[in-house]
């Protein structure tokens, strides 16, 4: 190609490159919502978890602790935090343990008869009411007094107090100036965020938002606030990981760049086949911008993970070079081969697709799109564009010594066999469980970080994330009656202490009938203002005080009975939003358990109360998830084996060839499991994913070292590319096994693993060289 | 007493110079050792009601920021002021506990009380800007307006009258109208069985 179209070309694929990175930015909506990587949930339980994951009251809440400073300082800051949250609707409550009558606003008051269960007991009678009476006059000469004072017109009976009682939590802290402390002298808050709590990007903004507010409020000097909590976590895994990512990917990108410059000598070689890859990357999100609204978090990073394989295919062309040929006539010696090499990649990376789960899908199309782009712009664009003169790397000493050298190895025709047993035996001698099935223990947060959440927890009383109640009835009426009908029985086990508390939906909503019956048991207003008459005998109220009560009370007897639409947005309209939901036409109400002693107990009180109350254990619901999600992605890997089996022996034309290539990357894929397994490693979908990257890297050296060429210099440029391509995997792969976070070292090790076996398995396999 | 002006002068020009000083000099003759017990007899003239309340018993500062408020009449009744809460408890009931965060009159009055009895004329000027009047030894009134903005539209002031360095009678004007009447000392036996404001005040600067 003439010089000047050279530059065209160049420039052409540059700016082609820079509009897809302008539209890829603007365009890409990516997603951090953990959910939307799981599988479909198939189990009633499965889906409710599905909901439940983020969704539910324990998992919105974000325990905070301020500290550092003396106490009545925390305790303003505490009132500060709480008066600039309020009004934040990214927060759906805000408590710090001082009373909080915003709970019910002014026109929800004359509700409080109907909600309390005052009524339950009393009648609003002559006899109540002068108790009641005399108690506010002994009330009005203490020192509460002053508390108590602009309450009392409205409400003499302090209806109010007793469903602000009724509505702290039944385990809550200390409280010191007005405000909740634990015992290490730190002021508590709970924040239910309106973000799932799996979704760490919304929680990020949560969290960061509290941040902010605090960081605002004057006189903050020498407090600090920690923060715990469901949410809270999945932004610390989340920046942790990605912090170690990164770190380790800066790291590894400059040792490539050296590898390369070494390997190749020529920097312009080295900048032109970064194009390869980088238009795979930008196709690939393309293609996901194109069919999917959003595009999950994890698939870019486990998708830029797996497109390493691509790498290989401008080295290949770099390394197959000869002295004074023309790129493109190397290229296209070479092509049948890389074509299969990336065909194939693409069908094991197919299989994601055949998993069913969203995530998993997007996987594969950005994968198989980015390979596909990355194989032919090599085969395409990429030689027309390479320097002409190169060195022609199978004249180089070291190498001829290292071909001679693999060469003279031993190949044994026993080899394959006692691989296979040695791989065997090591997979049946290892410790069970075969499989990691709990998702967290991949992201594991520092110990002293879930010190601190269980010692907030207890001291808040907060819900327990694990356990669920779970009550279930044709119509909300019946998941109330139902509630109601387990108060006491509920009560009756919190005293047993198999768990410190259950809180049911009808603690912040009575049913119908419950309304109605205290509805019906309010006096109307001449009754009441005898009754108050009465009452106020002798008794120094001046008259008409209470003429605020008497209009409560009647404008009680009139209203529509509480409904959850009445007070949705407010807080306790979120609170009964996540407490009850309708699904498939059914309802349910979903209890929180706080600190529970007793499994066994606790799960036998309810299956005495029948088949619609149940304990859901979150932690069993995920893990079975994770089991079917295992399942669907082996299954996914049969299909590609079948079909891979089939391209391979297609292309090749001979299954004898076939089998050169594809005993080794199985042997060795089996084999990294093996050892991963006697090493005691629990494998999880993280290694399952490294594996199959593996396998993708392995298969492409065997095809390669496969290939028969008879031609010494060619045998030597195959040693070499494969050389460079184990090299630098090695290089990416073995950093991140270093990694402290069990999800990089999981992929860090398999991978490393799996390339060094795929290698030496793949060399001592080759037909080639065997000498009969 | 040269130092203590010199510390307390970012303070002392809120009311006169002289009348600062003989405040100051006054509140620091007031003080004794703790525990100090006195009986009392409140009368509380509240807009609510159409008579006063009046309740009679202990008080009692403990030291440090605890003040203990023992009624005896008409009923019994224990509330203790101690670490920023407030603990009452009345017989046959649950006690009730609240933060003194959320009752600044009592805050104030905590205040005043303390700084008097500890004899702590630094503390009191914190909280309060102090007037004094009537400079003979045989009656003087003390009053005090809180400084808290906030605070003052609750309480307007609390002014506190006494003989020789003995506090006879405490009285708190909030803001709303109502006011609360406390005899100390041998002037809580005086208390007439149907108070007036009138009366009362007469009682405490007179009598």
């Amino acid at each position: 190609m003439r010089r000047g179209g050279r530059w065209f070309l160049l420039l052409g694929w540059l700016a082609l490159l820079a509009v897809l990175a302008v539209v890829v930015v603007q365009r890409l909506r990516v997603s951090t919502d953990l959910r939307s990587f799981m599988p479909a949930p198939s189990t009633a339980d499965q889906r409710l978890l599905m909901e439940q994951v983020g969704e539910g009251p324990g998992s919105r809440l974000l325990l905070l602790a301020i500290g550092g400073a003396p106490d009545d300082a925390l305790a303003t800051l505490s009132q500060g935090l709480v008066q600039s949250l309020r009004h934040d609707t990214r927060y759906t409550q805000v408590l710090n343990g001082s009373f909080d009558m915003a709970a019910l606003d002014d026109t929800l008051l004359p509700y409080r008869y109907l909600l309390s269960p005052t009524l339950d007991q009393q009648r609003l009678d002559a006899p109540f009411l002068r108790d009641q009476l005399e108690q506010r006059l002994e009330d009005l000469s203490s020192p509460a007094a002053s508390l108590l004072k602009g309450l009392l017109p409205r409400d003499p009976t302090l209806e109010v107090l007793q469903l602000a009682q009724r509505w702290t939590p039944a385990t809550s802290p200390e409280l010191r100036e007005g405000v909740w402390f634990s015992a290490q002298g730190e002021a508590l808050l709970v924040v239910q965020t309106r973000a799932a709590g799996f979704d760490p990007g919304a929680q990020a903004d949560a969290v960061a938002g509290i941040q902010r507010a605090f960081d605002a409020l004057p006189a903050r000097a020498g407090a600090t606030l920690a923060f715990s909590g469901p949410g809270y976590f999945s932004v610390v895994a989340n920046a942790q990981t990605r912090g170690q990512a990164e770190w380790i990917g800066r790291v590894s990108t400059v040792g490539f760049i050296l590898l390369l410059l070494l390997a190749y000598r020529s920097v312009a070689s080295l900048l032109l086949s970064a194009l390869p890859i980088a238009s795979a990357a930008l196709a690939g999100m393309l293609a996901l911008i194109v069919l999917y609204p959003q595009v999950h978090g994890i698939t870019l990073a486990f998708g830029f993970t797996l497109l390493g394989v691509a790498q290989e295919y401008p080295i290949r062309v770099l390394s197959h070079r000869r002295a004074g040929e023309d790129a493109v006539q190397s290229v296209r010696d070479l092509w049948p081969l890389l074509l299969t090499a990336i065909m194939s990649a693409c069908i094991a990376y197919l299989a994601f697709y055949a998993s069913g789960v969203n995530g998993l899908r997007q996987l594969a199309v950005f994968t198989v799109v980015g390979l596909l782009v990355a194989g032919f712009s090599t085969r395409y664009l990429l030689p027309y564009l390479l320097p002409t003169h190169v060195r022609d790397v199978a004249h180089m000493p070291w190498l001829v010594t290292a071909r001679r050298w693999v060469d003279a190895l031993p190949r044994p025709r026993w080899l394959p066999l006692f691989v296979a047993l040695a791989t065997v035996v090591m997979l049946v001698a290892a410790q069970p469980p075969f499989w990691q099935n709990d998702l967290s223990a991949l992201t594991p947060l520092p110990r002293d970080l879930l010190q601190r959440d269980a010692r907030l927890r207890a001291a808040l009383g907060a819900p327990d994330v694990r356990y669920l109640l779970v009550l279930q009835a044709p119509s909300q009426q019946d998941v109330l009656r139902l509630s109601e009908a387990l108060e006491t029985s509920a009560t009756a086990l919190q005293a047993r202490h198999v768990v410190d508390a259950i809180e049911l939906p009808s603690r912040y909503l009575p049913s119908d009938a419950v309304q109605r019956a205290r509805q019906q048991a309010l006096p109307d207003r001449a009754a009441l203002e005898r009754a108050l008459a009465d009452a106020e005998q002798g008794l120094p109220f001046q008259p008409g005080l209470f003429a605020p009560f008497v209009n409560d009370v009647e404008q009680a007897r009139g209203l529509p009975l509480l409904e959850p639409a009445r007070v949705e947005g407010s807080p306790l309209g979120q609170r009964l939003a996540a407490m009850l939901q309708q699904r498939d036409g059914r309802w349910l109400g979903l209890g929180t358990v706080s600190g529970v002693h007793d499994v066994a107990a606790l799960q036998q009180w309810a299956q005495a109360q029948g088949d619609a109350v149940r304990v859901l254990d979150l932690k069993a619901a995920a893990e079975s998830l994770v089991v079917d999600y295992r399942a669907r992605i082996l299954q996914a890997l049969w299909v590609a084996t079948v079909l891979l089996v089939l391209t391979i022996t297609l292309s090749l034309r001979s299954l004898r060839r076939a089998w050169h290539v594809l005993a080794p990357m199985t042997l060795a894929t089996f084999l990294v499991l093996a050892v991963e397994r006697i090493a005691g490693v629990e494998i999880s979908l993280f290694h399952l994913v490294a594996l199959i990257l593996a396998a993708g890297l392995g298969l492409h050296y065997a095809l390669f070292f496969e290939r028969d060429t008879g031609d010494l210099n060619e045998q030597r440029r195959t040693l070499h590319a494969t050389l460079v391509c184990v090299l630098s995997a090695l290089l990416v792969f073995g950093m991140l096994a270093w990694s402290s976070i069990p999800v990089l070292r999981a992929i860090g090790l398999t991978v490393s693993l799996g390339v060094a076996f795929h290698f030496c398995l793949s060399i001592l396999m080759a037909p080639h060289a065997r000498q009969d | 007493m040269l130092l203590c002006s010199l510390t307390l002068s970012p303070y002392a020009n809120a009311s006169a110079p002289e009348d600062a000083a003989t405040a100051r000099e006054l509140v620091s003759a007031l003080g004794r050792p703790a525990p100090a017990r006195t009986p009392f007899a409140e009368a509380r003239f509240m807009k609510m009601l159409d008579q006063p309340l009046v309740v009679s018993g202990q008080l009692s500062w403990l030291g440090g920021d605890r003040l203990e408020r023992q009624l005896l009449q008409p009923h019994r009744e224990l509330s203790t002021i101690a670490d920023g809460e407030v603990t009452q408890q009345r017989e046959g009931r649950e006690p009730r506990r609240f933060s003194l965060k959320r009752a600044p009159q009592l805050q104030a009055l905590l205040d005043s009380f303390v700084a008097l009895l500890g004899g702590d004329p630094a503390r009191l000027e914190q909280a309060f800007t102090i007037q004094r009047s009537g400079t003979d030894a045989t009656h003087w009134t003390l009053t005090l307006i809180p400084r808290d903005p906030k605070l003052v539209r609750t309480v307007s002031r609390i002014e506190i009258d006494g003989r020789g360095n003995e506090p006879r009678c405490l009285r708190m004007q909030e803001a709303d109208g109502d006011l609360a009447v406390d005899l100390l000392g041998e002037l809580a036996a005086r208390m007439p069985a149907a108070p007036t404001r009138e009366g009362l005040v007469a009682l405490c600067q007179g009598g």
